[in-house]
């Protein structure tokens, strides 16, 4: 049973890593081209505090790219000027050239390699349009658009090894920049600081989808929203199909095979996902074993003498 | 039986009391005896009974004083003079401007039957306590008395951590379990040329060209700017038991901070038969007009050490005294003025404590500290950002780039442009010069310069610095050719600055016949030429293992700073490798003959100085003192004066130059491109760290156009 559950985990981890690698390779392919240079656009906009205050929002616009995570992120190898490609060249720039809209949808959709994809933008797009975020008449959700969530200039997939507290973390505060009162709506969750280190707040506010489908971009309203416990303390819990697909090949990234196959998902999850727990359940096998053992050498002893007074 | 137990409880009871008698009345002996110092009970000529008569006419008179400004504030100008006139007169008599400009001091000094100043007996009569918000919005009522007794200002230095200072020996001053007090009180400093304890008071006789050699007196010495007001520091604060005598309690001077209207004509040092002290305003007018603090009274002192004593808009050096007048000090300390003509936030009414926002009567300095001054509230910040936020440029085309700098560079490098001409860079207590306006020998300013790259340099700087106030910091590009200790602040390399100091060194030989005037310039353009090549080699060591860390600390930004050194003689017997320790003058003695050898004998022979050179000093401090300096083997207590002649001591230039954070006199215009990215801009792009090829790039700036800035 227990050799079961892990070997299923693996299958879909094994899965998952074949999907990333897919994704990579299909990059990569497309962006064979020349190695790109950002430095005349990162000469002004790696300074971290380029920033204006917008005369009309009075809001900061921060201009600022992290040369370091653009280099790392999906966008990092195309040239700046493939997506904004307005007269740019010289500074002060022109304001006529700038606030044009890119859409992330138009562009992956014109990839060659687009209807390959494992979760197509076009699916995205059909989430979306349904999500609370696209409602049309909501004063305070005006320009609301994919980078209001994604930056461009950042945006990588999650890497296995990342530990999953930390994309947890960053997940949230994504949510909880904009929803600010977000932790006193969900004083009614039990142990909601838990809740919140191990559970991203799209885990909930999505629809359930297929197994093997990632998390969906519909965002649901507060009432439509999942409240149901069962829904992940369970044995098929939904929280399986989602971040915590990832987990037991983190495991393996983190502690080796061997330990993976030990504190494997014997537990429900949700019953235990406490170390210690796992600690004490290993150390009650292995007292089990020594007794075993200490029987067994015992019996072997008495055996012996046994034989020997025979003799 | 019963006698043992009475004996038992006697000697119980007495134990104690003899303790405490000892403590209250034997130990404030000794203590006075050991430093050398007198306390006694003060007398001020001004603190004058007034009758009741006396009284209603100065409060009717100082009642229509405030009135008729308020009023005169509010009506237009643009009318006949009679008409003004009389809009004013019916304003000011209305029951609400009463209510509202009149000093509302008089009032309670009416009620309460006070008909006399007699300092802070006075004031804490009703404000025996105050209530204080601490920075977490929190409040307490603390003891006004005990809170100002602690402040900064009143004893000048702190055994507390918090000093963002790093010893040579890369510790942080006083983040270990031995601390020292340090501050201002016992900072040898080569601007005022003293230390307060040797340079409090002096009586100067001075000889002016217009009296044709009559004398004439005059007043100098630290105490004129801090509050003790007695005949010396608040040295009792330095020892770990004990108070300041309530002698010296009575000689605070609330109203120099407090009053409208301070006369600092009454600000001169006068003599009576326990010494030296500075006199006060202690009158019933100045008591009258207390109110809130605001610029104008902090500036009464500040200003010296901000725009300077001869800035033109320092209104208190226009009042030197009624007798006994100050002596203005020539060359500016930083030269970057808080005034309405020369600063932004002055012009726009903004009050020092609006940024240096007080708890009670202690004072945030800011966390960034270069100088060993001590600091109140050190955990608290005094910013630019927290008024100004993180995109303060909003109206220039430029305004995202501009923004984008802040990154970088602190808003003083581009907002304050230039300091004072009179700002002083280099100064030599040794050769001191006739100045025949006065009458008195002066310490002779080699170089003075308001001018970036001259007067100030550009370093990068991350709050911290050493013990001998040199700012610390790193290229984010995490470069090590960043070493301004060896670079910047240990060597002038500008041609104008040299052909200066050359041009007043060959003066200078006019008088000092032994002066080379080569040598002379090699020294004071070059303080390492003055370390012999083992103390060189160690400098660079202890740059290197301690300071690196100080200077990778935290985020560094590029700040202004200005640029000091003085030549003064120093203690070889204490020499390390980032100088030794400089001896104080006797003002009198250096003022009246220019002799400063002379001068350096009368001063050392202070008890207090004595005792620095004593077993006891040494433990309780001297010896933690010098490892912060960066000598490690401890404070040698070879007196420097034997037989009336000097010992071991000669003159030097420290070997760097200080560096002062300048943080006034903002210009609201800051600079343009151009002045720093261009070949030969006012930063010096490569000592600061960048990379040859960095630099090419910093100093040539493609695709921007450089038009000028605001149009």
């Amino acid at each position: 049973m227990i050799l079961h559950a892990s070997t299923l985990r693996l299958n879909r981890a094994r899965q998952l890593l074949i999907m990333l690698m897919m994704m990579a390779f299909s990059l990569a392919a497309a962006n064979e081209k020349v190695p790109v240079n950002h430095n005349a656009c990162l000469r002004c906009h790696a300074m971290p505090t380029l920033a204006y205050r917008d005369a009309n929002s009075n809001k900061i616009i921060n201009l600022s790219i992290d040369s370091l995570a653009l280099s790392h992120s999906v966008h990092g190898k195309l040239a700046c000027a493939e997506c904004h490609d307005g007269q740019f060249d010289r500074y002060p720039h022109q304001f006529d050239a700038q606030n044009r809209p890119l859409s992330c949808v138009n562009c992956h959709e014109e990839k060659a390699d687009a209807a390959e994809r494992h979760y197509q933008f076009k699916t995205i797009e059909e989430e979306y349009n349904q999500s609370v975020h696209a409602t049309p008449d909501a004063p305070e959700l005006k320009g609301f658009n994919c980078h209001s969530c994604h930056d461009p200039h950042q945006f990588r997939a999650s890497r296995i090894g990342e530990p999953l507290a930390k994309i947890i973390h960053t997940n949230n505060q994504l949510c909880l920049s904009c929803h600010e009162s977000a932790r006193a709506h969900h004083a009614w969750l039990p142990n909601q600081e838990k809740h919140w280190q191990a559970v991203r707040c799209i885990d909930c506010h999505t629809p359930v989808t297929e197994n093997d489908q990632t998390v969906s971009h519909q965002i649901l309203k507060a009432e439509a929203s999942n409240h149901d416990c069962v829904n992940c303390h369970s044995k098929n819990s939904r929280l399986l199909n989602r971040l915590y697909q990832y987990r037991t090949a983190t495991n393996l990234e983190h502690q080796g095979w061997f330990n993976t196959a030990v504190f494997n998902d014997a537990y429900v999850v949700g019953m235990s996902r406490s170390p210690l727990l796992d600690r004490l359940a290993l150390g009650v096998i292995g007292l089990t074993l020594l007794v075993l053992i200490a029987h067994g050498f015992g019996r072997y002893k008495a055996y012996q003498r046994i034989t020997r007074n025979r003799k | 039986m019963k006698l043992p137990i009475i004996r038992r409880w006697f000697i119980v009871v007495s134990i104690p009391l003899i303790l405490t008698l000892l403590y209250q009345f034997v130990y404030p002996l000794a203590f006075e005896a050991y430093v050398g110092k007198v306390n006694a009970p003060l007398v001020y000529n001004n603190s004058t009974e007034l009758t009741s008569v006396e009284f209603e006419t100065l409060a009717n008179e100082l009642s229509i004083d405030a009135r008729q400004r308020a009023a005169a504030a509010i009506v237009a100008a643009d009318q006949t003079p009679l008409a003004r006139q009389v809009k004013i007169e019916m304003l000011m008599n209305t029951p609400s401007a009463i209510r509202n400009s009149e000093p509302k001091h008089i009032q309670y000094f009416r009620d309460a039957g006070i008909r006399r100043y007699d300092g802070p007996e006075t004031c804490l009569h009703c404000h025996a306590t105050m209530r204080i918000q601490h920075g977490d919005g929190s409040h307490a009522t603390v003891n006004t008395l005990n809170d100002l007794v602690n402040s900064v200002h009143f004893k000048f230095q702190t055994e507390a951590g918090g000093f963002s200072t790093y010893g040579y020996d890369g510790r942080q001053v006083n983040s270990g379990g031995h601390k020292i007090p340090v501050g201002k009180i016992n900072r040898a400093c080569g601007i005022p040329g003293s230390f307060t304890w040797t340079g409090w008071a002096a009586l100067i006789a001075s000889h002016p060209e217009k009296n044709h050699g009559a004398e004439v007196l005059r007043s100098e010495g630290c105490g004129q700017c801090h509050i003790g007001g007695n005949y010396q520091p608040a040295t009792e604060k330095m020892m770990p038991i004990g108070d300041v005598p309530n002698e010296a309690k009575n000689g605070i001077d609330c109203l120099i901070c407090h009053a409208a209207q301070y006369d600092m004509n009454q600000r001169y040092v006068i003599k009576d038969e326990k010494g030296l002290r500075w006199n006060q305003d202690r009158s019933l007018r100045a008591a009258l007009t207390v109110k809130s603090i605001s610029s104008e009274t902090c500036l009464r002192c500040h200003q010296h050490n901000m725009g300077g004593d001869v800035y033109q808009h320092n209104t208190a050096a226009k009042e030197l005294g009624y007798i006994n007048q100050r002596i203005l000090h020539r060359g500016a300390k930083r030269g970057n003025p808080f005034s309405s003509e020369d600063d932004v936030h002055a012009a726009a009414g903004i009050q020092c404590t609006d940024c240096h926002i007080p708890e009670g009567h202690l004072i945030p300095r800011g966390r960034k500290g270069v100088d060993l001054v001590a600091n109140d509230i050190p955990i608290k910040d005094v910013t630019c950002e927290s008024c100004h936020g993180q995109a303060p440029h909003n109206q220039s085309e430029y305004r995202a780039l501009l923004n984008g700098h802040i990154a970088r560079l602190a808003c003083e490098t581009c907002h304050i442009k230039a300091l004072q001409p009179d700002n002083v860079v280099l100064r030599d207590w040794v050769h001191p010069t006739w100045n025949a306006e006065e009458g008195i020998f002066e310490p002779t300013d080699i170089y003075r310069s308001g001018a970036p790259g001259k007067g100030f340099i550009f370093l990068w700087f991350n709050g911290n610095g050493t013990f001998l106030a040199n700012a610390l910091g790193s290229n984010p590009n995490g470069s090590a050719d960043y070493n301004p200790l060896m670079q910047q602040v240990a060597r002038i390399t500008d041609p104008d600055v040299i052909a200066a100091v050359r041009h007043k060194a060959i003066e200078l030989k006019q008088r000092y016949s032994d002066i080379d005037v080569d040598a002379y310039v090699e020294m004071a353009t070059n303080p390492l030429s003055q370390l012999s090549p083992e103390l060189l080699a160690r400098r660079e060591a202890m740059i290197a293992n301690n300071l690196r860390n100080a200077m990778m600390q935290g985020e560094s930004r590029i700040y202004p700073f200005k640029l000091f050194n003085a030549m003064m003689y120093e203690d070889m017997s204490n020499q390390g490798p980032f100088g030794a320790m400089i001896l104080p003058f006797d003002y009198a003695r250096y003022y009246e003959t220019g002799d400063s050898a002379a001068a350096v004998k009368v001063a050392i022979v202070d008890p207090i100085i004595q005792r620095m050179y004593q077993e006891p000093f040494k433990r309780y401090m001297m010896d933690e003192f010098m490892a912060y300096f960066g000598i490690t083997d401890g404070w040698k207590t070879v007196y420097p004066l034997v037989n009336e002649q000097l010992v071991n001591v000669e003159p030097h230039w420290m070997r760097q130059m200080g560096t002062l954070m300048v943080n006034h006199g903002i210009q609201s215009k800051g600079r343009e491109c151009i002045e720093c990215h261009a070949p030969n801009g006012i930063m010096d792009f490569n000592q600061l760290g960048y990379s040859a090829e960095q630099t090419a790039k910093l100093e040539q700036l493609d695709g921007i156009e450089l038009r000028h800035k605001s149009d």
